[in-house]
């Protein structure tokens, strides 16, 4: 179903949608198992384009704009598998120009020069963002100690980090040089890495919440949810596209295998989930402003985007058929990005844990 | 939750709720099954004396000339206050083909009976042998002078027994190549002579529809709507639009209520593998609530759904099933009671609604057929 875009907002996915283009399968292959897995020359690319500060206030030098075009640009980065960390690097962004004086991190940021990431997992589960074992001490010059798992530090200057301080959940800024600071990094099947973030009395630097009524974290937090969320309805679409295609021109018993009706409902079901998800997601982005979305709604994004990317990829595997379990068939690739994707900030499963709780799914 | 009411919606909301429960009787409220015509009808007709019976109807012929967002306004209010499902073949079907496709004298003579309550119409599309393959349809329609003589049968007629009027798919061309272009849509009094009407029962124990045998019925000739042999294009021209209006999402947000009063009265609202259960299916209806707000979205902007209306009918209605699915989860042994099911938050009607929406993924083309319609129409899939 068409999307009730802006002629703004059309470009804006017009152009996404050639920078994700300029990606694709082939690209994004050739960066597995190297470090960082993707080229820093094309985040300043999405720098320039204003993309990175695409949810900065027009006052701090951003673009000002809203969910629905965050959602724009990371939807066509996951149908390309860029590997550039557009999604992450532009919630950053917006977190670090959230307080009264925006960090001064943030410039360099925006244009893609340097690369800041969440890191606000503890566990593999991410039940509860509030619920910290990493503890901040020390109120003008705050030191930090505790351990982010599942952060995406390929390339990373920098990290966002969330701890528990005396006035509760906080949000820090951490440099990758800081003293104290530890990365263990293992690989993942998609190609990039993930890594274990060790912090030990390490300097960080207070990042205030935009509204003093919602935490930072919170904020942050609902904020990858959705920015994750986008990349895997791109990553569904991109898989989409090319598994219908491949059921127009492969023949078995002397037809196109998309003319039989067991394959033809299969990819009905396929494109029923991208379109519930797309509706959600855009209905969401269009619905919350940036800074205060409801935490519910955001759950809700992540885990029907986590669910669906990973049974929609699973699907066009079996479309396929034989060649779709090769390492030289690009479809394989989808699957990896939707099963790294899925995983992050908490699961499928995870999220409905927390939507069970946030709307009193209890007795 | 993502479509928030301009002012004047607002207000009208206001009335509509203030009106329907100073005004609906308590006996009406709350039923998963539609009341028979003794009980309901006065209920219409009060609505239609307030003129609210027909929010999308032209102003002209006695509707409301509602936008799609006051329309969709009526139907949460009248859901939310648990108000019965009205018979709808008058409303929702001939009477906007007649708006369309009608005779000025069709219109003068049967409009303001539907408006009014006073007359009960009937769908006849389906047949023994033309269910899914509507297009196979065999009811004859041979013209005669003046008139038509039909003969054959129709089935699946929703409240054929009770309604006073049918309009029917009739085969007019035996011949004709594709079959779609041998059949005329017409309209048939059920009282005249060779007509007769046997109720089916379901499986949820009501009498909800009807089979109707057709034997030499004389239907004058003024009774085709549009021209001969064009009644396959009339049938479907307004499926978009009845799509939209039976996919209201207001029917899912009251079954997830059903559930969460029947799993906390059970217990099993403890159970964290329920939980995880109910979770993903508010999550699913959540996103009902999205994919409808953006049909209705691209609707006031003229773009119409086509086909992709089809992804709403599915979405919908299984979604509606697996949530009836958690309410007999939640009912434990008391899943198969006949009636409501008594609990410290007010009785839970389990078996009756578990079983009403089988129907869901059936009428209207199931959900099967809709899958097709996809394939072929949105996605180009060879055939």
């Amino acid at each position: 179903m068409d999307l009730n875009l802006t002629s703004e907002q059309s470009l804006l996915r017009e152009a996404a949608a050639k920078f994700g283009a300029a990606a694709g399968p082939k690209v994004a292959r050739g960066w597995r198992g190297r470090e960082p897995g993707f080229a820093p020359a094309r985040l300043r690319q999405a720098g320039e384009l204003g993309w990175l500060g695409i949810l900065v206030p027009d006052a701090a030098d951003g673009s000002g704009l809203g969910l629905t075009e965050l959602a724009l640009v990371l939807e066509q980065a996951g149908r390309g598998l860029a590997c550039e960390p557009l999604g992450l690097a532009a919630v950053a962004a917006a977190a670090l120009a959230q307080g009264h004086a925006p960090h001064p991190m943030l410039q360099r940021a925006m244009r893609g020069e340097a690369l800041v990431v969440p890191a606000l997992q503890e566990s593999t589960h991410a039940d509860d963002p509030l619920a910290l074992r990493t503890r901040a001490t020390g109120d003008r010059a705050p030191r930090l100690t505790g351990t982010k798992v599942s952060v995406c530090a390929g390339g990373a200057d920098g990290f966002l980090v969330s701890a528990g301080s005396a006035d509760g959940a906080e949000l820090y800024y951490v440099s990758r040089d800081a003293l104290g600071v530890h990365l263990k990094t293992a690989s993942t099947v998609e190609g990039r890495s993930l890594a274990t973030l060790k912090l030990k009395d390490t300097p960080a630097d207070l990042v205030p919440p935009r509204q003093s009524s919602r935490s930072a974290v919170e904020a942050l937090t609902d904020l990858c949810l959705i920015a994750v969320s986008a990349e895997l309805l791109g990553v569904m679409a991109g898989a989409q596209e090319l598994t219908f295609e491949y059921l127009r021109i492969r023949k078995q018993f002397g037809k196109p295998i998309g003319s039989f009706q067991a394959l033809q409902h299969k990819a009905v079901d396929i494109y029923i989930k991208i379109e519930t998800t797309r509706s959600l997601l855009y209905q969401v982005a269009a619905a919350n402003d940036p800074y205060r979305i409801d935490p519910a709604q955001a759950v809700a994004v992540k885990a029907k985007a986590s669910e669906d990317a990973l049974s929609v990829t699973q699907a066009c595997i079996q479309l396929h058929g034989a060649i779709g379990f090769t390492d030289e068939h690009d479809i394989g690739l989808y699957l990896k990005r939707a099963l790294l994707l899925s995983s992050l900030f908490g699961n499928a499963a995870a999220q409905r844990r927390r939507y069970a709780d946030i709307a009193e799914l209890t007795m | 939750m993502f479509h928030h009411d301009s002012p004047e919606e607002a207000a009208f909301r206001t009335e509509v709720r203030t009106w329907l429960e100073a005004n609906l009787p308590a006996t009406l409220r709350g039923r998963t099954n539609r009341p028979p015509p003794a009980e309901l009808m006065p209920w219409y007709r009060m609505l239609s004396r307030k003129g609210w019976i027909a929010p999308h109807w032209p102003k002209e012929h006695g509707g409301m000339g509602a936008s799609l967002n006051e329309q969709i306004v009526m139907t949460e209010e009248l859901a939310r206050v648990g108000a019965p499902q009205l018979p709808a073949q008058g409303l929702n079907h001939i009477g906007p083909i007649l708006i369309e496709f009608g005779t000025e004298a069709q219109k003068a003579k049967h409009l303001p009976p539907i408006i009014a309550g006073d007359v009960i119409w009937a769908q006849g599309y389906s047949e023994p042998g033309a269910g899914s393959d509507l297009a196979s349809l065999a009811t004859r329609a041979t013209l005669d002078g003046d008139r038509f003589v039909v003969g054959g049968q129709k089935i699946w007629t929703t409240w054929g027994h009770h309604s006073d009027w049918m309009f029917a798919l009739a085969r007019t061309d035996p011949q004709a190549q594709p079959r779609q272009a041998g059949i005329s849509f017409l309209l048939l009094d059920l009282h005249s002579p060779g007509v007769r009407v046997r109720p089916i029962r379901t499986i949820a124990g009501d009498d909800e529809f009807a089979e109707v045998f057709f034997d030499d019925v004389a239907v004058p000739a003024q009774n085709l709507v549009g021209k001969l042999n064009d009644g396959w294009r009339i049938a479907n021209a307004l499926l978009g639009h009845e799509r939209l209006g039976t996919s209201n999402p207001q029917f899912a947000l009251i079954a997830l209520e059903r559930i969460k009063t029947m799993a906390r009265a059970s217990g099993v609202m403890a159970d964290p593998a329920f939980r995880d259960r109910l979770a993903a299916a508010s999550i699913n209806v959540t996103a009902l609530l999205a994919l409808f707000n953006h049909a209705v979205e691209l609707t006031n902007r003229q773009r119409g759904l086509g086909p992709d209306s089809s992804i709403i009918k599915i979405f919908g209605s299984e979604l509606l099933q697996s949530l009836n699915d958690l309410l007999i989860e939640a009912a434990g042994s008391e899943a198969s009671m006949e009636n409501p099911v008594p609990t410290a938050f007010g009785a839970v009607d389990v078996s009756t609604s578990f079983l009403q929406v089988r129907r869901a993924t059936i009428y209207g083309g199931s959900s099967e057929i809709q899958r097709n319609i996809i394939a072929r129409r949105v996605l180009n899939l060879p055939q």
